[in-house]
């Protein structure tokens, strides 16, 4: 019998329907993933399982009877838990006080019994091999990636019989990636039933037995993970048959420099790095979770304060904040880690946020020309294929990839011939992250100098001309052409080379 | 249209608002709607409106402006002493109270923007420094009486309409060119929405601020001159009224108190419903400090029901009922 049964579960919002057929069995022991571009309806499906949204019809069973949580908190007693994408922790508190949030240990006065609280954690993590931060620690300081695993711990802790896993990995380095996709296999074999939603069908590929696609709010198929290649699974999502995900890799790079960098260090999160960035050249980033990478973006984007030296086109040049890097055509500019709280003004217009940092391409004596604008953001629409209903929809209401289409066209509109893009395909469909690999390669054969780092490997393997790979906050290896493989940047990833 | 409307809402609410507030009270109050006293109540709004100008541009920047009150209050002293009664120094007086209000609001914006100071803090700390300057510059006396020219632009008229409120509107007009039309409004609300993002888009955040809270400096300053007019003097304490109302008048108007939304059209709107509702009160025939306690109350509940929270609690209210219709 099947753990979970749903049949024709439907969903609107207004005049949006979310889910219009969704169906979706899947019993207790195995991995299952759930694939489906962004927008399909993945999010609202499992929002409906766990509790948080209530759909508008179907029918949906646990364990052979009618489950109808009307909240999260009905689902968890009933044995589901959900780990989402958008994380949910309070960052004033530790780490042991978010997992066991609104159930911690009480005293006979009611009290927080903080030594109980503790040691359940350290159980937790125990038990689950979980590498997760010190119990002890606050969570504002915790990285994106510890914080995802406090999520999962979080999830765990309730001893589940369902876990719901929504682009779990997306935040996560590869060795925890690793330990993530063991754990998924072990709690499959201990009886949980695993619900994964991933981008990477590789890993989807690794652990699930059974696959269930979505598009359009309805169920396209569910497959069985070693009678389907990745071919089909990509058709069921887009529709259609993609040419391919990666690019061809030509290079168009020249002899001039576009970004040359002498002994740049940040504090000591970053030493001494020599680089440089030809112009028509794809430049990718590597290295373990936390050995420079993010500082070294920011640094060149004036966010944090750096030594060295770094020359644009062969000036000088000192950058001390956005303002210093976004200077036009011989600018640097950028797509920032976090496009929600850094990108993009979700209240605001989809044209208000493409022209932000344009403002006086289109101003005259302080006053706007609506009009130039327009035609500025009309170019954007058509050349990205950005999908919005019209200029002026709130850049909130956009799908993840549109979104992140929109924060390309506002960095294009600079004009800046130095890219910097920090993980430009987190969370987005496949689809997108097509078009947005074609993107970089046009713009590099047009003389852009881009610099790219991906929590993705493979991205990076398939698309830059050069890998620069970072240890500790020093440069460890500069790999070109055939040296260019997730083998080798992990492995000068995280050993020392060894002298020959 | 309706996507106008729709984005407009809040706005339309207030003007709404007010429209009620009136026929209401002109059933309590006989007269109330007659030309003169119309013309009154749209006097006494301009005072508050035209503090609430500056203050809109700090709230939808992110900010607010405590510092309202005894700016306004330097400015009345300083032009009624240097005036001394009569009209020929204001040549130079008006200049140096307006200029004084100004440096002050880019004080406020220098410590906020540059040093980091949190804006209730920074204006709160100004607003009481000024009040202590003014008091140990007049050692608390009452000062001279304003002079004619001020009197006829704060009291009289062009026709039937009020000089004040001549410049009031031109004023709108210039507000509405900074909010909709300019460069400085777009950054203003972007850095309303959210400081990082204007940060990471190269936005002057700097500037902004110093401009934003100078504006506000000024349009204090210059009701508080024009009051001197009103009250015939400038004294101790006249300034403090426009705190709460000038915040209140921004936030009825539709802006949110949290920044990057709302428009001077809005705060017009707010200046007026705040002045119709001092008016209804005593119509009730309630003692002072009972009527303090009912305007304290209904402003909150005016500004709670203008707020977006309050529309998403009764949205959520409405989207339950239609659940349970559903099952």
């Amino acid at each position: 019998m099947d753990l979970i049964e749903a049949t024709g579960i439907t969903k609107r919002y207004g005049g949006i329907t979310a889910l219009s057929d969704a169906n979706f069995r899947a019993s207790a022991g195995e991995v299952h993933a759930l694939l489906g571009e962004n927008g399909a309806g993945k999010s609202t499906f499992i929002q409906i399982l766990a509790g948080i949204v209530r759909p508008n019809g179907g029918t949906l069973n646990l364990n052979g009877s009618t489950f109808r949580p009307g909240n999260a908190r009905e689902a968890q007693a009933a044995g589901i838990s959900a780990v989402f994408q958008e994380l949910s922790l309070v960052p004033d508190l530790t780490v042991a006080e978010n997992i066991w949030f609104r159930r911690e240990p009480l005293s006979a006065v009611g009290m927080v019994r903080k030594d109980r609280e503790r040691q359940a954690t350290l159980d937790l993590f125990e038990r689950y091999r979980i590498p997760a931060p010190s119990p002890d620690r606050e969570v504002r300081r915790l990285t994106l990636a510890e914080r995802q695993i406090v999520e999962i711990a979080k999830g765990l802790s309730r001893a589940p019989s369902v876990l719901i896993l929504d682009e779990a990995t997306s935040a996560l380095p590869p060795r925890e990636t690793d330990w993530l996709l063991g754990l998924a296999t072990q709690l499959a074999e201990e009886g949980m039933l695993v619900i994964y939603i991933s981008h990477r069908l590789a890993e989807v590929r690794q652990i699930a037995q059974r696959i269930t696609v979505f598009r359009n709010g309805a169920t396209v198929a569910t497959h069985d993970t070693s009678a389907v290649d990745d071919d089909t699974i990509i058709a069921d999502m887009l529709g259609r048959r993609m040419d391919r995900l990666y690019p061809e890799r030509i290079s168009t790079a020249t002899d001039r420099v576009a970004l040359r960098l002498r002994g740049l260090s940040v504090g000591s999160r970053l030493a001494d790095i020599d680089l440089e960035l030809k112009e028509g050249e794809v430049m990718g980033v590597a290295g373990l979770q936390g050995h420079g990478q993010r500082e070294l973006f920011q640094s060149l984007f004036g966010i944090s304060r750096a030594r060295g030296e770094i020359e644009l086109w062969g000036k000088p040049s000192t950058i001390r904040s956005p303002r210093d890097a976004l200077i036009g055509r011989d600018g640097i500019a950028l797509v920032p880690e976090d496009r929600r709280s850094h990108g993009l003004l979700l209240t605001k217009s989809v044209r208000e946020n493409l022209t932000l940092s344009v403002i006086p391409r289109f101003t005259r004596f302080g006053l706007l020309s609506k009009g130039r604008e327009r035609a500025l953001v009309d170019e954007m629409l058509r050349t990205l294929q950005i999908k919005a209903g019209t200029p002026d929809q709130l850049a909130g209401t956009l799908s993840g990839g549109n979104q992140q289409k929109v924060i390309f066209g506002k960095m294009l509109l600079t004009q800046s011939r130095i890219l910097l893009l920090y993980d430009p395909t987190r969370g987005i469909d496949v689809g997108t992250k097509g078009e947005i690999f074609r993107l970089m390669r046009d713009l590099a054969a047009k003389g852009y100098a881009i610099l790219f780092y991906s929590s993705d490997l493979p991205e990076i393997v398939n698309v830059a001309d050069r890998v620069a790979v970072l240890r500790n906050g020093r440069l460890a290896a500069t790999l070109s052409g055939d040296e260019i493989s997730e083998h080798r940047i992990l492995r000068e990833a995280m050993f020392e080379a060894r002298a020959a | 249209m309706s996507r106008v409307l729709a984005r407009h809402r809040a706005i339309l609410l207030a003007y709404l608002g007010m429209i009620v507030l009136l026929v209401i009270t002109s059933f309590f109050s006989e007269g109330f709607l007659a030309g003169s006293h119309l013309r009154t109540m749209v006097m006494l709004s301009a005072f508050i409106g035209i503090v609430a100008l500056g203050q809109t541009f700090v709230i939808i920047g992110g900010g607010i402006d405590l510092s309202v009150p005894w700016v306004l209050n330097c400015a009345a002293v300083l032009v009624t002493l240097m005036a001394n009664g009569s009209d020929g120094p204001l040549l130079y007086a008006i200049p140096i109270a307006l200029a004084g209000g100004a440096l002050v609001g880019a004080i406020n914006g220098f410590g906020i923007a540059l040093f980091g100071v949190p804006p209730i803090i920074m204006t709160l700390a100004v607003n009481v420094i000024l009040q202590g300057g003014i008091l140990v510059y007049t050692g608390g006396a009452p000062t001279a009486s304003a002079p004619p020219l001020i009197q006829y632009l704060a009291v009289g008229r062009i026709g039937p309409v009020p000089v004040i409120v001549i410049l009031w509107m031109l004023l709108a007009v210039l507000a509405t060119l900074l909010l909709s039309k300019s460069a400085f409004g777009r950054y203003l609300y972007a850095q309303g929405t959210s400081a990082t993002v204007a940060e990471f888009s190269g936005v002057p955040t700097l500037r902004v601020t110093v401009l934003a809270y100078t504006l506000s400096g000024l349009t204090a300053a210059l009701a508080g001159i024009l009051l001197t007019g009103y009250t015939a003097q400038a004294y101790l304490g006249m300034g403090d009224p426009y705190l709460f109302t000038s915040i209140a008048a921004v936030a009825i108007g539709g802006a949110s108190i949290l920044g990057g939304s709302g428009h001077y059209i809005g705060t017009i709107a707010g200046a007026l419903v705040l002045t119709i509702l001092t008016g209804l009160l005593p119509a009730l025939n309630l003692s002072n400090g009972a009527l303090l306690i009912v305007y304290g109350v209904v402003i909150l509940v005016t500004v709670s029901l203008a707020s977006e929270a309050l529309s998403d609690f009764f949205s959520i209210i409405a989207r339950s009922i239609g659940r349970k219709r559903d099952a």
